[in-house]
């Protein structure tokens, strides 16, 4: 259930006049020094590989905050450099590959979630609290745990249908179908449930079917909260690794992070540069996202997504 | 069709009552059933297929979502379950069967070397081929094309001779006819098909090349034997039903099949190269349970699995909660500070692991390097398992407590602030209003959450592999390798898809039967908690 909670700014400030205390001067130090430490746990691996992009050494051994040995501006995009034009690393056809993948299971798990928890939040129906249950019920074991049948499945179906397969994008994305009405449904009712019955019963009165009322005056209400949860899928998806790596075995049809990890994976190889410079471009959009939907984050942190 | 109420009343949970959907219109109708049709029929023919392949779960699971499909479409009072069929449909192929999948899986003894049913692997072994002593034999000349291949003239003991090139079949030749001369001393044409005869030197030295080489098609193959002799391949596995065995026609060895092992197994103890598929019941569980070598390392696996996801979810909670009371306020500067700490959150987790990977690595890693620098002496977390632990938590500390810190923000807010009146006016302190008036309240609306995150993390995989592999290992495992920081995930996945070993998936499933049990025990309470159930409505 989404709860709603009630803002009350400025619960904790405290009234300025008063003169601070000797104590209440040692504990705002304490505050302060504590908060910086927080800090710089906090920065120090992202300004860390901010730094690795650009260092044009490319190793981890050698590389110093301040990138060393640059002469020119050049110096510091070798990194992107090798990256972006090494025929041997098909970065953008992963990146290709992922926006694919993530664009694609987004739209439709996003389509047939709103469908599912519109039809649970206003029709009535024998079986309704049982399918919810079982909805509620399934989405708490991750499909990771049954990756065995999940791996079988599509080796068994790709003869058949080629394009949903294993190594092929098709397949990866019937997979992470699979897990999208359990994940949503919950969350997307109760978006449903907060849009006022009166216009549905409006609209019926004037003769309108469900579909035409779903379609053409509910969906559009909460399209602005789906575009959120199509969000957070999206970066889910686009971020999701696990499956992907096992499933996905060409380096062709690998998505971004199968091929960021496979940079560093091994113990002895070191594409630190590379590596960095990828995970520059890869991180960057998503960050500046959920600074700016910070708020939306919140919401949907409470109704009980966690980050997979 | 009966266009009975066809509003939902904004009712209470109890009313149940169905209603048909009186406004289809036929283009609309007709689209729907031609779309079920078709889904139907895909479906069934693939059942069909994967029934053939020996997967009957598979294709009863097709047919009963198929069966399932055709019932919701075609009965009035289902009709609010069209609306959901393609979720219900996914659900149905890509999570509940693979957990039933799963289950049946555990009981048996799935694996790199049984990985076929029995007629299968008969049917791959006899794919081997071996050349038999007395078998027919040829007197070879090898030719080569222009573009390398090879092809060989062969002649039989009576004289008869044929072309041999790879996947097609023995074309008859005659010596001293087909082909283009010159002909050499037995017949044989300088050039025939584009191919050139190679003498002398060449055709020993090509013989490094076909020696390993199939000529003609799998009907009749034939293989070099010897520097002067070619001879007709013959399956070296033959199926004798008679004794439910396979005879290794090579050393005239039977190799009885055994049902309840899936294993085909000589007089003196040793298997054939290929086993099959067969239900072994319980044996996959006693194992997890008797065998020392595996239950060992469970335990410990097991311990550290709990270990961990507590220690993450006390050490993420406990910061993120501080810094959200410390930032309990609107001004600017919180608001800058919490737009940082959102960083972490927002960052593709596989990425940061990495970079922490990367940061503690002990041949050069920053933290590593640092630490030694000022200190003269590092932690060894790639070989301790005590740092190592400790390293894994701290990097989950940092994955994590973001995420607490915003739902503790969200949650404080919630708190209605007139309860710390009365408390002032009681003259309770500040420790004592956070102790007993805060901490409870908040434990209240994120305890849910928190109760989420620790089966979040006792599944959490992607950390546990990507950032040591489970490693350092513990000593005295057997293959694959069971490492200190496992969990049991990445313990079970080391068993299904490690690299080293073989692959043993119906093991691996057994592990994953237990981990679902655990789970679900854990959702009970975090549903009891929630009342979650009592909502449903």
């Amino acid at each position: 259930m989404a709860t709603t909670t009630r803002t009350q700014s400025g619960v904790a400030q405290k009234a300025p006049s008063a003169p601070l205390s000797p104590g209440e001067m040692a504990l705002n130090a304490a505050r302060i020094l504590f908060l910086g430490i927080v800090v710089i746990f906090t920065m120090f691996p992202v300004i860390w590989i901010i730094s690795a992009s650009f260092n044009p050494t490319g190793s981890m051994a050698t590389q110093s905050l301040i990138p060393a040995n640059v002469n020119s501006l050049n110096d510091l995009l070798v990194n992107f450099d090798s990256l972006l034009n090494d025929p041997q690393v098909p970065f953008w056809r992963w990146i290709g590959n992922s926006l694919l993948v993530a664009i694609i299971s987004t739209i439709l798990s996003v389509m047939i979630t709103a469908l599912g928890a519109y039809a649970f939040s206003r029709f009535r129906f024998r079986g309704r609290r049982s399918l919810l249950l079982t909805v509620l019920l399934v989405q708490v074991f991750p499909n990771i745990l049954s990756m065995v049948a999940l791996y079988l499945l599509l080796l068994q179906i790709g003869p058949y249908i080629p394009f949903l397969g294993l190594n092929q994008h098709g397949g990866l994305i019937l997979v992470y179908l699979g897990g999208a009405m359990g994940v949503n449904t919950w969350l997307m009712k109760g978006f449903f449930d907060s849009v006022p019955r009166d216009i549905d019963e409006s609209a019926m009165v004037d003769g309108a079917t469900h579909w035409q009322t779903y379609w053409y005056l509910i969906f559009p209400l909460v399209r602005p909260v789906l575009a959120v949860v199509a969000l957070f899928s999206f970066v889910g998806t686009f971020n999701e690794f696990v499956l992907a790596r096992i499933m996905l075995s060409d380096r062709e049809q690998w998505t971004l992070m199968v091929g960021l990890f496979n940079f560093v994976s091994g113990r002895f190889t070191d594409d630190w540069g590379k590596f960095a410079a990828g995970s520059l471009i890869a991180a960057t959009p998503v960050v500046i996202l959920y600074m700016f939907l910070q708020k939306y984050i919140v919401g949907g942190l409470t109704a009980g997504a966690v980050k997979g | 069709m009966a266009a009975t109420g066809t509003r939902a009343r904004s009712s209470p949970p109890e009313d149940h009552v169905t209603r048909a959907q009186g406004s289809d219109n036929t283009l609309m109708l007709v689209l729907r059933l031609g779309g079920v049709a078709l889904f139907a029929v895909i479906a069934f023919w693939l059942a069909f297929n994967v029934f053939q392949d020996g997967n009957p779960f598979l294709s009863i699971t097709l047919a009963l979502i198929s069966v399932g499909v055709i019932i919701i479409n075609l009965r009035h009072d289902l009709w609010p379950i069209r609306w959901m069929q393609p979720g219900l449909v996914l659900l149905a192929l890509l999570v509940i069967y693979p957990m039933f999948y799963t289950v049946y899986i555990a009981f048996t003894n799935f694996s790199d070397g049984h990985r076929y049913t029995k007629e299968a692997a008969v049917e791959l072994m006899g794919q081997t081929k071996y050349l038999p002593e007395g078998g027919t034999s040829y007197a070879w000349n090898v030719f080569r094309s222009e573009a390398g291949d090879y092809a060989l003239w062969l002649t039989a003991e009576d004289g008869s001779s044929f072309f041999a090139v790879p996947e097609q079949t023995l074309q008859p030749v005659t010596p001293n006819e087909s082909g283009d001369a010159p002909y050499n001393d037995d017949g044989i044409p300088a050039t025939l098909n584009g191919y050139t005869l190679l003498e002398g030197g060449e055709r020993f030295r090509a013989l490094n090349d076909i020696q390993d080489m199939q000529f003609g098609t799998d009907e009749q193959p034939i293989g070099i034997k010897s520097r002067n002799e070619a001879g007709a391949f013959e399956s070296r596995w033959v199926f004798d039903a008679a004794q439910n065995a396979v005879i290794d026609r090579e050393t005239n060895t039977p190799y009885f099949a055994n049902d309840s092992t899936g294993d085909f197994v000589a007089a003196d103890g040793t298997t054939a190269p290929l086993g099959y598929w067969v239900p072994i019941g319980l044996q996959n569980f006693t194992r997890i349970f008797t065998s020392i070598a595996v239950t060992g390392p469970l335990i410990r696996v097991l311990l550290w699995t709990f270990a961990f996801a507590f220690f993450s979810v006390l050490t993420s909670f406990a910061l993120g909660l501080s810094v959200a009371l410390m930032l309990n306020n609107t001004s600017t500067g919180a608001r800058i500070f919490k737009s940082l700490m959102i960083i972490p959150y927002a960052i593709p987790g596989m990425i940061s692991i990495l970079i922490w990977r990367g940061m503690l690595n002990p041949n050069g890693g920053v933290i590593t390097t640092t630490i030694q620098n000022t200190f003269g002496w590092a932690p060894p977390w790639y070989t301790d398992p005590g740092w190592a632990k400790a390293a894994i938590i701290l990097v989950n500390l940092w994955l994590s407590f973001p995420y607490f810190m915003l739902i503790c923000t969200g949650a404080l807010q919630a708190i209605d602030t007139s309860i710390y009146e009365a408390a002032d006016v009681d003259g309770a302190n500040r420790s004592t209003k956070f102790w007993r008036l805060t901490l409870p309240l908040l434990l209240v609306i994120v305890g849910p959450l928190l109760i989420a995150s620790f089966t979040y993390n006792f599944n959490n995989y992607l950390l546990i592999e990507a950032l040591f592999q489970g490693g350092p290992t513990m000593a005295g495992t057997a293959a694959p390798p069971v490492g200190h920081t496992d969990n049991l995930i990445s313990y079970t996945f080391r068993f299904a898809f490690g690299s080293g070993g073989s692959r043993d998936f119906g093991f691996a499933s057994a592990i994953a039967i237990f981990i679902f049990i655990m789970v679900g025990i854990m959702t009970f309470f975090q549903f009891r908690l929630t009342k979650r159930w009592e909502e449903v409505n």
